[in-house]
């Protein structure tokens, strides 16, 4: 056996479980930063600012030092450090939320040291809120609430928001999204007018209450097809909805992308005249980030909500999921603007007996409308009526179906009309599976003769659907919305 | 440790061998009991020199070339003669076990001839015999037979033995939860976030020496299984010199030289089983606040910034067709011993192994079927509807580098062990599917995508066993030690999927269908630290040996786990990709600001999705062995430990900032149990026993299960909520499940191997602990583990091992083997699990609430032909193994139970010794020559099967070939 081969052997082992390292001498001591100890607070906008980091370097040696900063405008961020003390000017940012300031000094051995002194830039206009609300509160008209997480708003507890009140939502996908979740027995009193709508969208958007005050509801910087950068508005409630754990007497389930063990997440129950609050003139934007695989929040979510609540004039501006997704409850909405969804327009499940009244759905990425039925042993009918779709615009076009019903699906749609161009553009109704549905006065604008290839198996037109037409919804209650405002309601 | 090596090369290099003399070796056994006899006289006749066996009963004579007898013999014991030893110039003649039996009435000198016996089964079976548990076990020379290339594919051969996976081991078809492995007796940690159990492809059998199962608990054993407790024992230093080395290459038409194979660009250092920093988690992502353009406009970052940030993301996101090559495989082992010191004073000696192995395989699916179906909601509709069905293409490269390094020093009372040993596997995987999802269906929207997933796994685990045993003959005491640290990580760094949605007008990303792509990186790493001491005294009772065996051990561990993920976001503008090739999606023009494209965190700091758990456990025993009855061998003993868990973890509503609930190194377990054993065994002659044990066995919560972790994995899509939430069902008190073993065993050992054994086993099982579906989230999985009602569990094991001589002479070299293992194993439904079900419930269907346990086979059947013909050296087998249909995922009542189908695997090997000195093998195999497919299918009242899971092996072959030097 050769002994040199072994020997190699040996060291190459021993060098995969454990690399050798030579310390070297040290002659010179490292440099030593300090920051101060704690958070420090500062007022957002605030200018002039300082202060003071201790550093300690070897007498022989000198040193330099860079700063950088998280939230604010350093205004020396590099120099030579002499003494014993470095102190940095700033100016705070107009963001309020977390801030930092880290300082390096490197001396000219080479050594480096770094310590981060930790801000709170605060703006007492600006709201941060991170816990669940668990008793009743009031968010008011001048101020800027953000969403630091997946809000709830516990059972008998009353959230009630101003008119004009702006709610931003904080970034963030999967279990970092952020929501404002009404809780079944929980109330959002939500009353916003025409003139001073409640605005919810993300912390990206410069909105601020004096452009609310000024009457302009537009984003000043954000374009109204940006999706998915904050979650959205969540309603959840005690009436009945249709669901495959019904076991006969009752019916509840968690919302998608809630784990099942934050019981704010339930919804379904017995009671179809439950009350979950008002919602009126409100304005959703910009929201419907991922909570999960192809699992998003929809722009507003009605969970088993009852008939007891009050939602009308309401717009959702580029949700990332469905604009309104119903699953079962017995509320009524009326007055709906469902602008450049990311998915469908409108999307009811489990069985929804309400109306959804005065509508108009423009360009959703997926279908115009995605109607399901029940899942359970309950069933129940909905009915949308009074609408006007706009399925194609020279920017837009949706991906997905014009109607898309199940052949469960129990709902009575009436007065929609669908606007041109709808003619080769590939679109279709699902019309083979219309078995629980009914049509009347729901018209295209198109020819008769184009109308059947429309149809998706190029079939039999159902009853109640035919061409020509003219719009439905009254446009004109809507004219305090976003939609309206940017004209991407002329012409309806 | 350069220093360390220095002076180890320096004596292997003072110890270099007279390569005029040769050796004899050997190690004798008592035959009646199978222990090793110390201090046994070897004395060669013709020379007078000789030797003294050592504490493992080993020898070794240094001698000059020539024929000799030697002459063995100790106090108690007939003396043997044996024959016709030949040494050879710097040979080895490694003589094998010399069995000494007791002294009979006549105390004739017993003469053999010397033959070698290698190490083979029949040692096995002989400590299989003897022990006080009941073993069953399969040595390196089987597993060089079969042809098994992991510690996996060996496992499966033994008694009662199922796999799981293609990775877990489940002894008498109990599930996860209830087995245990141990690595040279030791806990090792497990490579899988979602399981106890280690992984054990990552096991090469090249490092190995045995797999021994041991189906009951006796006292020195740790108490945390109940099903059965593998051992992994890694190569010894070896009684012949060793240098050997093999390579050997794997073909199936399916799957190798296949250019339709997928692949995707990875690292530079894939080949070696470990990724190279190209996966890494670009730099400033795993912070609470990343460049986006949200960030952007908030000016915490310039979009220079945010657009370096995203092109930080490899790239690649799309499967890419290469050509797949051969498996391949090769392997070197060094060993040897040295005598330390001159003949007339020895100091001892030193053995050292070393072990390399390195392989590759390629596997490539073709078409890969993944489906889940629902029931219908009206009673009187059985069919099956489909939710979602993707299926396409899969092709996965994996390699596998095991290194072990061992040195051994040995006097005749005391033996020092240093092992190393370390393992790294990577696994490369692409896949390219099409996905249909029914929008009829309940909760889903009802679309069609395709969608590429690339995914890299890493693994390593890295241990060192240092082993000191002690014997003090005179005072009949004996004391092993072992000091044992492993440290396990498992990461899948930059797991990728992309989607697209196909529409007759548009191919784009939705994010409410195929989903936005995404990036996912997750990472477990564990160590145990075990420290373990065993005494046992030898005595004499009522004239008979006995034993008083006690000790005791601490055992540390430490398990961190992380999930980062993040999504490819649009800032507004199209989402719409033509092309439909995921590669197009983060190219320069597309990333913002240039483009629309950015990626989001899905991460919260503190993490949610993290946790750090610690468990200290010591735990002391005694037992004692002794024929309290003439021919009844009694072992009584009982086991305390002492076991504490801690956590540190999170919820999201804590993570988020809120009054959320939170763990910071909390104690979540403490508590103390005593376990008691007891084990008969009557010899009903002296080579038949009936067995007999009882004792008590605990299994307790995970590291994750004891928590408020509320962990959403993209990887399964599954949601998992720790225990210590209360549901209106359920208090938030998880509980150890504490399990009542019954054993009864008639066994008859016959020459040459030969065995046939009949076991019967009851287990009841008080809080049993799984994994409950809540009914209440309908759109994703969502479990929680929980106790659930009492577990029962009865079984019978049959295995036989014949020589077919009895047919006639000319059959003596085949041998058939056999075992079956039925199990009935029951549980109490939860009420939520009645009720989802009675939802549910077909017209004529009756549900009850029992069931059969998840994970647990109703049988298992392992059966082989062999062949061993060692005058024409060859060795021939023909392999079957089938386990019976497993529920494998429990209903949610809308989601039918899905079954795992049997697989009926047969393989054939043959293995051919060459040469004049027989120095060179060869070998060839054949594996699944059946062509059966794995199959997972939903199972329903009255309806059609219908697939969860399809994936077609195919049949290969390899061919391997080895010499020893």
């Amino acid at each position: 056996m050769n002994i040199r081969l072994l020997a190699t052997l040996f060291v190459a082992f021993g060098l995969f479980f454990s690399a050798c390292k030579d310390e070297g001498t040290t002659i010179f001591d490292a440099p030593s930063v300090t920051a101060p100890s704690g958070v420090i607070s500062v007022e957002a906008g605030a200018t002039g600012l300082s202060i003071d980091f201790s550093v300690s370097i070897d007498p022989d040696v000198t040193a330099t030092y860079q700063a950088a900063g998280s939230g604010v405008t350093i205004s020396n961020s590099s120099g030579s450090v002499s003494g014993s003390t470095i102190t940095i000017n700033f100016d705070a940012g107009n963001a309020a939320g977390a801030g930092s300031i880290t300082v390096t000094v490197t001396d000219s051995e080479g050594k480096s040291d770094a310590a981060t002194a930790v801000l709170d830039i605060s703006d007492e206009s600006i709201v941060r809120v991170t816990s669940n609300i668990t008793a009743d509160a009031t968010w008011s008209a001048d101020k800027v609430y953000i969403l630091g997480g997946r809000i709830s708003v516990v059972d008998g507890v009353t959230l009630t928001i101003e008119p004009g009140a702006i709610i931003k939502g904080e970034a963030g996908t999967g279990p970092n999204a952020t929501a404002l979740l009404i809780a079944r027995g929980a109330k959002l009193m939500a009353e916003g007018t025409a003139a001073a709508p409640i605005i919810f969208t993300s912390v990206a958007d410069e909105l601020t209450s004096d452009d609310i005050k000024n009457g302009n509801f537009a984003s000043p910087n954000l374009d109204p097809d940006i999706s998915g950068l904050w979650g959205g508005l969540i309603v959840l409630g005690k009436a009945k909805i249709s669901a495959s754990n019904d076991d006969g007497e009752l019916s509840e389930v968690q919302i998608e992308g809630i784990p099942t063990s934050d019981p704010n997440g339930l919804y379904g129950g017995n009671e179809d005249g439950d009350n979950s609050g008002v919602l009126k003139y409100i304005s959703i934007r910009h929201g419907g980030s991922n909570i999960g695989e192809g699992n998003e929040i929809n722009g507003l979510t009605l969970g088993g909500v009852g008939s007891g609540t009050v939602i009308e004039n309401i717009e959702v501006v580029a949700n990332q999921d469905d604009g309104i997704e119903w699953f079962g409850g017995t509320v009524n909405v009326k007055n709906v603007v469902v602008w450049n969804a990311g998915d469908d327009g409108i999307d009811t499940d489990q069985s929804w007996a309400g109306t959804l009244d005065n509508f108009v759905v423009v360009t959703p990425s997926g279908s115009c409308f995605e109607l399901d039925g029940p899942e359970g042993t309950y069933v129940a009918r909905h009915t949308i009526q009074n609408g006007t779709v706009v399925a194609v615009t020279s920017s837009r076009k949706i991906g997905g179906s014009l109607i898309d019903v199940d052949s469960s699906t129990p709902v009575d749609m009436k007065n929609i009309h669908f606007v041109a161009p709808l003619e080769g553009e590939g679109l279709t109704v699902t019309e083979d599976e219309v078995a629980n549905t009914t049509f009347e006065n729901v018209t295209f604008a198109v020819s008769a003769a184009v109308l059947p290839s429309l149809m998706e198996q190029g079939g039999a037109v159902p009853a109640g659907i035919s061409a020509g037409g003219s719009p439905q919804a009254n446009v004109s209650v809507l004219s305090w919305t976003w939609a309206a405002q940017a004209g991407g309601l002329d012409g309806l | 440790m350069r220093q360390f090596l220095t002076i180890t090369c320096l004596i292997l290099t003072a110890l270099v061998a007279d390569a005029q003399k040769g050796f004899i070796r050997g190690t004798v056994i008592e035959d009646g009991s199978g222990f090793t006899v110390i201090g046994a006289n070897i004395r060669v006749q013709e020379t007078g020199s000789g030797a003294v066996t050592d504490l493992d009963g080993k020898f070794s004579i240094e001698i000059a070339p020539g024929t000799y007898s030697l002459e063995i013999s100790y106090i108690g014991f007939q003396t043997l003669t044996i024959e016709g030893v030949e040494t050879k110039a710097g040979g080895v003649n490694f003589i094998g076990e010399i069995r000494l039996s007791e002294e009979a009435f006549e105390t004739e000198t017993v003469v053999v001839t010397a033959k070698t016996i290698r190490t083979t089964e029949a040692a096995l079976m002989t400590i299989k015999k003897k022990a006080p548990a009941m073993l069953d076990g399969i040595s390196a020379s089987r597993m060089k037979l079969t042809g098994d290339a992991t510690a996996v594919e060996a496992a499966k051969r033994v008694t009662g033995v199922s796999i799981e996976g293609g990775k877990y081991v489940y002894v008498r078809g109990l599930g996860d939860r209830y087995s245990k492995t141990t690595l040279n007796g030791v806990d090792v940690p497990g490579l899988d976030p979602d399981r106890n159990t280690l992984q054990m492809d990552i096991f090469p059998t090249a490092l190995l020496n045995n797999l021994v199962v041991s189906k009951n608990f006796t006292a020195e054993m740790p108490a945390d299984f109940t099903g059965g407790l593998l051992n992994i024992e890694t190569k010894d230093f070896p009684d012949e010199r060793i240098i050997s080395a093999s390579v050997s290459i794997g073909y199936n038409p399916a799957m190798n030289l296949n250019s339709d194979f997928l692949g995707y660009e990875g690292g530079k250092t894939d080949f070696l089983g470990f990724d190279d920093g190209s996966r890494e988690l670009p730099a400033g992502a795993g912070t609470s606040e990343i460049p986006t353009p949200i960030s952007v406009i908030g000016g915490k970052f310039t979009k220079q910034e945010a657009s370096d940030f995203i092109a930080g993301f490899d790239p690649t996101m799309g499967a890419e067709t290469q050509t797949s090559f051969l498996d391949y495989s090769a392997g070197i082992s060094l060993g040897n011993q040295l005598k330390l010191g001159s003949e007339e004073s020895s100091k001892g000696t030193l053995g050292y192994i070393f072990s390399l192995s390195y392989k590759t395989d390629y596997t490539y699916y073709d078409d890969v079927f993944y489906g889940e179906y629902q029931r219908l909601s009206a009673s009187d509709a059985y069919p099956l509807r489909y939710a979602n069905i993707q299926n396409g293409q899969l092709g996965e490269r994996s390699t596998l580098v095991g290194m072990l390094g061992g040195l051994a020093y040995k006097t005749t009372s005391s033996k020092y062990r240093l092992t190393a040993m370390r393992l790294q596997n990577g696994v490369s995987r692409a896949g390219q599917f099409r996905i249909d999802n029914n929008g009829d269906a309940v909760g889903q929207s009802g679309f069609i995508a395709k969608s590429d997933n690339l995914e890299y796994n890493q693994r390593s685990l890295t241990n060192i066993l240092l082993n000191g045993t002690h014997v003090f003959k005179e005072k009949g005491w004996e004391l092993d030690w072992r000091l044992s640290p492993t440290l396990s990580t498992s990461d899948d760094p930059d797991i990728r999927k992309a989607a697209f949605s196909l529409s007759p007008i548009d191919t784009f990303i939705n994010a409410g269908e195929g989903g936005n792509p995404s990036r996912l990186w997750r990472s477990l790493s564990e160590l145990n630290a075990v420290a373990k001491i065993d005494l046992t005294k030898s005595y004499t009772f009522r004239g008979e040996g006995a034993k008083l065996k006690f000790g005791g051990s601490y055992t540390y561990k430490k398990r961190d786990y992380e999930i980062l993920q993040f999504d490819v976001q649009f800032f507004g503008g199209s989402q719409s990709f033509p092309s439909g090739d995921p590669n197009d999606i983060l190219v320069p023009e597309r990333i913002y600001p240039a483009g629309n494209v950015y990626i989001q965190s899905g991460n919260i700091f503190p993490n949610p999705n993290e946790y750090n758990s610690t468990v200290n456990n010591a735990a002391f025993y005694v037992s004692n062995e002794a024929d309290l009855l003439p021919n009844l061998k009694t072992i009584l003993g009982v086991r305390a430990e002492n076991y504490v868990q801690r956590h540190t973890g999170r919820d999201v509503i804590f993570a988020q900032g809120g009054d959320g609930n939170n763990l910071d190194n909390e104690k979540v377990l403490d508590a103390l149990d005593f376990f008691p054993s007891a084990n008969l065994i009557y010899s009903l002659a002296s080579n038949q026993n009936i067995r007999a044990g009882y004792s008590r066995t605990i299994a307790r919560p995970s590291f994750k299960e004891l928590s408020f972790a509320q962990i959403i994995d993209p990887l399964s899509n599954r949601i998992f909520n720790g225990s210590l939430f209360p549901y209106p069902d359920w208090d938030g008190k998880l509980v150890e499940t504490r399990i009542d073993n019954f054993d009864l065993r008639w066994e008859l050992f016959q020459d040459r191997g030969q065995l046939f054994s009949v076991s019967g086993f009851y287990k009841f099982f008080d809080n049993p602990i799984e994994l409950v579906r809540i009914p209440t989230q309908q759109t994703s999985s969502e479990f929680q583990p929980r106790n659930v009602g009492d577990g029962k569990l009865f079984g019978v094991e049959l295995e036989i091992r014949k020589n077919l001589n009895f047919i006639s002479p000319a059959l003596q070299n085949l041998s058939l083997s056999g075992n079956v293992t039925f199990v009935e194993s029951q549980i109490e439904m939860t009420s939520i699990e009645l009720n989802s079900r009675k939802n549910f419930e077909r017209d004529g269907e009756k549900i009850d609430n029992i069931r059969q346990m998840a994970g647990q086979a109703p049988y298992v059947v392992n059966a082989g032909v062999t062949y061993s013909n060692s005058d024409a050296g060859i060795d021939a087998g023909l392999f079957y193994n089938v386990k019976g249909r497993t529920l494998e995922i429990i209903s949610s009542g809308l989601y039918p139970d899905v079954f795992f189908k049997p697989f009926n695997s047969l393989n054939f090997s043959l293995n051919k010794r060459i040469g004049k000195e027989r120095n060179t093998a060869i070998d060839f195999k054949v594996s699944n020559i059946l062509n059966d497919d794995l199959e997972r299918a939903f199972s329903s009242f009255e309806a059609e099967d219908q697939l969860f899971s399809r994936f077609s092996p195919g049949v290969s072959f390899s061919m391997g070939v080895s010499h020893n030097f």
